[in-house]
């Protein structure tokens, strides 16, 4: 990890934050001992599916909850007794959650003003966040006068004017259609690589984790399950559940044949490949993790055939459901205009990229 | 787990306490509803089943005059809410679903009731339809006895049925007309979806209604007082024993028995009705409702609407018609002679005094409302319920309960007795002539008290409209609390605000059952002045001081919306350049 040497920013040990049950008689860990170091200037996403706990880890952060156990450090000084005002960090809302009886200026100028800044600096400095964001000439609006993506502008304007040490979003982009979800994503990506700003970022989108962030975090129930760049994450996934929930998985059931200090030499679709692996076996079984798009499919007698059952065009790629004949694998086709499309009902042979397989626990 | 959750509870307050201008407030607004409410209800229940109350409960339960008192006062509740519960719904309906002329003008006579004085309509109808009524007598020629139970459920269902009027056309605009497209396009005719959907899916809003009036009727004093003739019930019971025999043990007793039905009503419309709602009166509407053209449907239910609203407005115009003619019903002349007495004379203290504790109520109701609805809708803390149900008892018991509680609790100075400090006194003397400041503070206090639960309810209603989000966003910039409050939740509320602050004034102006017996030599207030009126026949008197104090009720409104309805300080110091 490249941030290995930079100064810590944001440090959180072993948080807990357990909640009443809806019975009302016992709890819930919404999130289970978690233990996570934010370095300054560094772009980190909380990923996982909903109710894992990610954000209440960004709330627990925020300060709008307290942790049932566990510590929370700002520049190395507990923040965990402090109220949320306190705390010197900004939170990007997912529904923006603008002032609606306050124009754009106002809302803008609103954390500045809690921070007793001079008027001229006031006028100064929204004026600034305006054109930064390009939203000049709309300070007088009401927000409900502004199309969404403004409103997330002004939304994102708001906590970046006031300076914060951290920035936090709270899946600020989940309530825009996609193609301004895209353009906003650029838009933050472009900005938050200007400003070098500490962010800490909720999604559930995992391309919009991967376009974004420096470092991604899986969670899943409460727990860690991965920290690591996202072109570890996506291809050297830590676990079964990363490796699923993250991009397209074809789970494939391999004959270990030997182990070495060059990595383990394993069987797969009647070749022998050798992976260079961290998994430590002790004699547990293990299983390949093949992406969709290191399979292809080849007219080749030589390789095992499959029988084609599904294919879908999807303009940029086609989409292959096959079968082995022991079990169904999704095969990714770049290019359609490249290939022949093969038809539904057809065998074919099953070929795959041998440095793509990637070893897991089984 | 029990060992787990106690930290857990701790924390949370402690989070609660780390803004010592939040624990303030709460400290505050708990301790004033301990104090102004529940106290003397507990004085009032301490009383009734003292050594001294007790043995009046089993005469009052087992003695047939008493047990008639009781059961008219069910009677009249029932039909009451009964008939307002109709007028209401044909209002609603008329207004919301058929296509008719003049809907605006059915829907500002609808609200008028809202501002009359107690006894201004019992005394118009005495007028118009009494014994030598101007109609029944004049125009018909009958001797009508409009004492009773049938002219208390006429005035009454007249003065009452806004509520469930306003209570109805809410949820039939939140009805969603799609429910009544999916059931046209199954087959459906108008009458057979009325019957299938509409009524079904209303049927809570009915009951509560009901209720509400049920509740309203029981605790009225006014009408009953005025119109009620041999027909005897619990509150005007109350009065008399109070006023005429002096025994507050009798009327403790009696305000006991009263508390039953209304509490009960209460609860049940507060807890269960509201819980089996199935429409959301928080949602936009998804349209336009389907309007109903059928002629037979139509013209019938509008003749009958029109109908009832000339009705009001004849009486409400005999209000103003006997204030400035010699004796109402009788000698027709034009004359000032009762605004003379009521200006001149005696009238003019007991307007001072009355608007005068208005208005230092009326911020203050709206205030409190608005705090508690905060922290209700907003923080977590232990006994949140609680501080909402104990406020809502404010206007849940009927005022002459409120009252008999007041005079029972501080009537006297509060003391404690210490082991080393001896007697301390908590509270001074409140009601009554040797009260603090002449028995003033303890009618303002009742005027708050019986206001701050329409203030609550409206600021709950408009609070849980607004995304937490929002004030979340406030709090994350570096605005604490109070600032938030300040700047972010109570001007987004501020309609439910303003919808408060009118309310405690009208409200306050209007009111005789909870401060009858408060009123000192020191301190009077019109609408006992008014009552005084009406028990000599001084009719044109009475219409005067109700013309007086509707023109006061009106200015205030109006001079409310300008100062808190205009633009929001936002606004303001735009246009002023930041």
């Amino acid at each position: 990890m490249s941030q290995n040497n930079q100064e810590v920013r944001l440090k959180l040990e072993n948080i807990t934050k357990e909640f009443p049950d809806r019975g009302g008689s016992g709890t819930v860990k919404a999130v289970d001992d978690i233990s996570l170091d934010i370095c300054a200037g560094e772009f980190l996403t909380l990923l996982g599916p909903s109710g894992c706990g990610k954000t209440t880890t960004l709330r627990l952060i925020a300060g709008f909850e307290n942790p049932t156990t566990g510590r929370i450090l700002l520049d190395n000084q507990d923040v965990t007794p402090q109220p949320p005002n306190k705390r010197d960090m900004a939170l990007v809302f997912q529904n923006y959650a603008l002032f609606p009886h306050m124009s754009v200026f106002d809302n803008i100028a609103y954390g500045l003003q809690t921070q007793r800044v001079k008027r001229q600096d006031i006028q100064h400095r929204v004026n600034e966040a305006l054109l930064m964001m390009g939203l000049q000439g709309l300070g007088d609006r009401r927000p409900n006068q502004l199309s969404g993506g403004q409103q997330q502008r002004v939304a994102l304007a708001r906590s970046l004017v006031v300076e914060p040490r951290i920035l936090l979003f709270d899946e600020p982009l989940s309530n825009l259609d996609a193609k301004l979800r895209v353009q906003m994503r650029g838009e933050i990506h472009r900005l938050q690589r200007r400003l070098r700003i500490t962010s800490v970022y909720v999604t559930h989108d995992q391309i919009e984790a991967m376009a974004l962030s420096d470092r991604i975090v899986v969670m899943n129930a409460g727990k860690i399950e991965q920290i690591g760049t996202p072109s570890d994450i996506y291809h050297r996934p830590a676990t079964r559940f990363v490796a699923d929930f993250i991009g397209r998985a074809n789970f494939v059931g391999v004959t270990v044949l030997s182990e070495s200090a060059a990595g383990v030499e394993v069987e797969i679709f009647k070749r022998r490949v050798t992976v260079a692996s961290s998994v430590r076996r002790d004699g547990a079984p293990l299983v390949a993790m093949l992406r969709s798009e290191s399979l292809t499919l080849r007219h080749d007698p030589a390789l095992p055939q499959v029988l084609v059952e599904q294919a879908m065009f999807l303009g940029s790629e086609v989409e292959y459901i096959v079968n082995t004949g022991s079990q169904q694998l999704v095969v990714v086709e770049q290019d359609p205009r490249g290939v022949h499309v093969v038809a539904e009902g057809e065998t074919i042979g099953l070929d795959f990229v041998p440095e793509a397989v990637h070893l897991l626990p089984a | 787990m029990q060992s787990l959750r106690r930290p857990q509870a701790f924390k949370r307050f402690a989070s609660l306490t780390q803004d010592p201008l939040l624990t303030l407030a709460l400290v505050l607004v708990v301790l004033f509803v301990a104090i102004t409410i529940v106290f003397p209800l507990l004085s009032m229940i301490g009383e009734g089943f003292s050594p001294k109350g007790l043995p009046l409960f089993q005469r009052y339960l087992s003695d047939p005059v008493h047990l008639s008192i009781v059961t008219n006062t069910l009677v009249m509740g029932a039909l009451v809410g009964l008939f307002g519960t109709a007028v209401g719904f044909l209002f609603a309906f008329v207004q919301v679903r058929l296509n008719v002329p003049f809907k605006r003008f059915m829907h500002i006579v609808a609200l008028i009731p809202v501002i009359s004085p107690p006894f201004a309509v019992a005394t118009a109808a005495i007028v118009l339809f009494g014994r030598s009524g101007s109609i029944s007598r004049g125009i018909f020629g009958v001797r009508y006895d409009i004492y009773g139970l049938d002219g208390l459920t006429l005035v009454m269902s007249l003065s009452f049925f806004t509520i469930a009027y306003l209570n109805l056309s809410g949820m039939m605009r939140a009805l969603d007309p799609a429910l009544d497209e999916a059931a046209t396009n199954l087959g459906a005719n108008k009458w057979r979806i009325f019957r299938t959907v509409t009524l079904p899916m209303l049927l809570p809003g009915i009951a509560s209604s009901f209720l509400l009036l049920f509740v309203e009727a029981v605790a009225d004093l006014g009408n009953p007082l005025v119109l009620g003739g041999n027909y005897e019930v619990l509150s005007t019971r109350i009065y008399v024993t109070v006023i005429g025999l002096y025994d507050t043990t009798g009327a403790a007793v009696l305000s006991l028995i009263l508390l039953v039905p209304s509490l009960t009503v209460f609860i049940v419309q507060r807890y269960w009705i509201s819980r089996t709602s199935v429409v959301s009166v928080t949602g936009k509407p998804s349209g336009t409702p389907q309007m109903i053209n059928h002629p037979l449907v139509r013209w019938p239910l509008f003749g009958l609407t029109i109908a009832i609203c000339l009705l009001i407005l004849l009486i409400y115009g005999t209000i103003i018609h006997g204030a400035f003619i010699r004796v109402p019903g009788v000698r027709y002349d034009f004359t000032l002679e009762h605004f003379d007495f009521v200006l001149n004379g005696i009238g003019a203290q007991a307007i001072q005094d009355t608007t005068l504790l208005s208005i230092l109520a009326t911020p203050l109701a709206g205030l409190i409302g608005m705090v508690i609805a905060y922290l209700v809708v907003r923080k977590t803390f232990a006994g949140r319920n609680l501080l909402d149900f104990s406020t809502m008892l404010g206007i849940a018991v009927p005022g002459t309960v409120i009252g008999i509680g007041y005079v029972l609790s501080f009537n006297h100075p509060t003391t404690l007795t210490l082991p080393v400090l001896g007697e301390v006194t908590l509270l001074p003397q409140l009601t009554g002539g040797r009260g603090l400041l002449g028995g003033a503070l303890a009618i303002i206090v009742v005027f708050i008290i019986r206001s701050v639960p329409a203030a609550l309810r409206s600021g709950t209603a408009a609070l849980s409209q607004i995304d937490p989000a929002i004030e979340e966003a406030s709090i994350s910039l570096g605005a604490d609390n109070a600032r938030t409050f300040r700047r972010i939740t109570l001007p987004l509320i501020r309609p439910a605000f303003l919808a408060g602050l009118i309310y405690a004034f009208a409200r306050s102006m209007t009111t005789i059952s909870a401060v009858v017996f408060l009123t000192t030599p020191q301190t009077k207030i019109m609408t006992q002045q008014i009552l005084n009126e009406v028990e000599h026949g001084r009719y044109g008197n009475a219409f005067a001081y109700c013309v007086i104090l509707i023109v006061i009720v009106m200015v205030a409104i109006s001079i409310m919306y300008v100062t808190v309805g205009s633009t929001t300080g936002a606004e303001r110091r735009l246009e002023g350049g930041l």
